[in-house]
């Protein structure tokens, strides 16, 4: 099928869902209405039940936390679907030799830039695992600080070159943490279940109000879903990096 | 005014399903896709929203002044962590077609065809 036939056919199905998206939009509550029943009791509620000031948090790690739990089960099978696919035959070995195009020439490092590269992947580190502990405090949570703090690799790859890249960051690590952490969800989730509550409940003390420690369980669920989305992306960068390296060994990239 | 939050929502995905189908390339094609699904951010963020309201994290304010609807803000964050995730499984998939058939051409791909 050409572009051409796909656009006269395309202008049929726009219009008939231009007319349901006129339908739906004058249907809709007005822009800026009251809200929902269901958000005005949570923000009503959950800084008293739960002692966490950020209520995004609470409704994400607590009120809706299977919710969470599912959407951690997606990013964990995606991630492993993805990585077997990169892998494809090449299998788990890896190399540590950078692609490289025959005749183009390649430049120093300028210390200097390795240098900066590295202090801000540390400062960029620590600043997603300040983002994922103070979830239930301030703007945040694991989600959020787990991406800003698995970005330090690439910044670190940036500054050391591959090689030194790949002694730096092992693919069993990052898997290991992926797993770790989606196992700790599910034990938070299992662990009360098996003592007659419910799962998830929020079992432990909640703490003070605006310390890092507040929330109960939901500080270790938001620690969990940190160390989880750390490694799956590190593992994601990591085979996506792999893919761009010469076979060890092996001339012929053929893979069919 | 009322319904332009709405309407750029459906703007959004109108654009990304005419990327989608005029797409010449599935790295394109997953781009678009990523604006199809940023419709349904605009869509969530705009029904949770409320004038003269906070955000709900009751840092600097005290619990119980006036704040937008934090249970869609937490669906936003689940639909952005499944984009994103669902970008690099698709964009996997990608290299591997591009391994195996040489062109990521969505016309000049015949699907469940053997390889030569």
């Amino acid at each position: 099928m050409t572009s051409r036939w796909r656009l006269i056919l395309l202008l049929p199905a726009f219009l008939v869902l231009a007319a349901a998206a006129a339908e739906v939009i004058l249907g809709l509550p007005a822009f800026g209405d009251p809200l929902t029943r269901y958000g005005t009791a949570v923000n009503t509620l959950a800084p008293a039940l739960r002692n966490v000031s950020n209520v995004v948090a609470s409704v994400m790690y607590d009120i809706r936390g299977i919710d969470s739990l599912g959407e951690e089960s997606m990013l964990v099978c995606a991630v492993t679907a993805a990585v077997m696919l990169l892998r494809g035959r090449r299998g788990e070995d890896s190399s540590e030799e950078a692609g490289r195009i025959p005749g183009r020439a390649q430049g120093e490092r300028m210390d200097a830039m390795v240098l900066m590269c590295r202090l801000f992947a540390t400062a960029l580190f620590l600043f997603g695992a300040y983002v994922v502990l103070h979830g239930t405090i301030t703007p945040g949570g694991g989600f959020q600080g787990g991406t800003i703090a698995a970005s330090s690799f690439a910044l670190l790859y940036l500054g050391g070159g591959y090689a030194v890249w790949r002694c730096l960051l092992h693919s069993p690590v990052l898997v290991a943490l992926e797993g770790f952490g989606a196992l700790a969800f599910v034990l938070c989730a299992a662990v009360p279940l098996a003592f007659g509550y419910t799962a998830l409940q929020n079992v432990l003390p909640l703490g003070t109000w605006k310390d890092l420690y507040s929330g109960g369980l939901m500080v270790i669920v938001n620690a969990a879903i940190g160390v989880a989305v750390i490694g799956s992306f590190g593992a994601l960068l990591l085979e996506f990096m792999e893919e761009t390296r010469a076979p060890k060994g092996r001339v012929d990239e053929e893979d069919t | 005014m009322n319904v332009l939050a709405w309407c750029v929502a459906a703007w959004l995905m109108g654009v990304g399903i005419y990327g989608v189908v005029t797409s010449r390339n599935y790295v394109h094609l997953i781009g678009c896709l990523s604006v199809c699904q940023s419709a349904t951010y605009v869509l969530l963020l705009g029904i949770g929203f409320r004038w003269g309201a906070g955000p709900p994290i009751y840092y600097d304010h005290p619990p119980g002044t006036p704040a937008v609807d934090p249970v869609v803000q937490a669906f936003v964050l689940t639909d952005i962590v499944v984009s994103a995730a669902m970008t690099a499984l698709l964009l996997a998939i990608a290299l591997q077609v591009h391994k195996r058939r040489g062109t990521l051409d969505p016309q000049h791909l015949r699907p469940l065809r053997p390889t030569e």
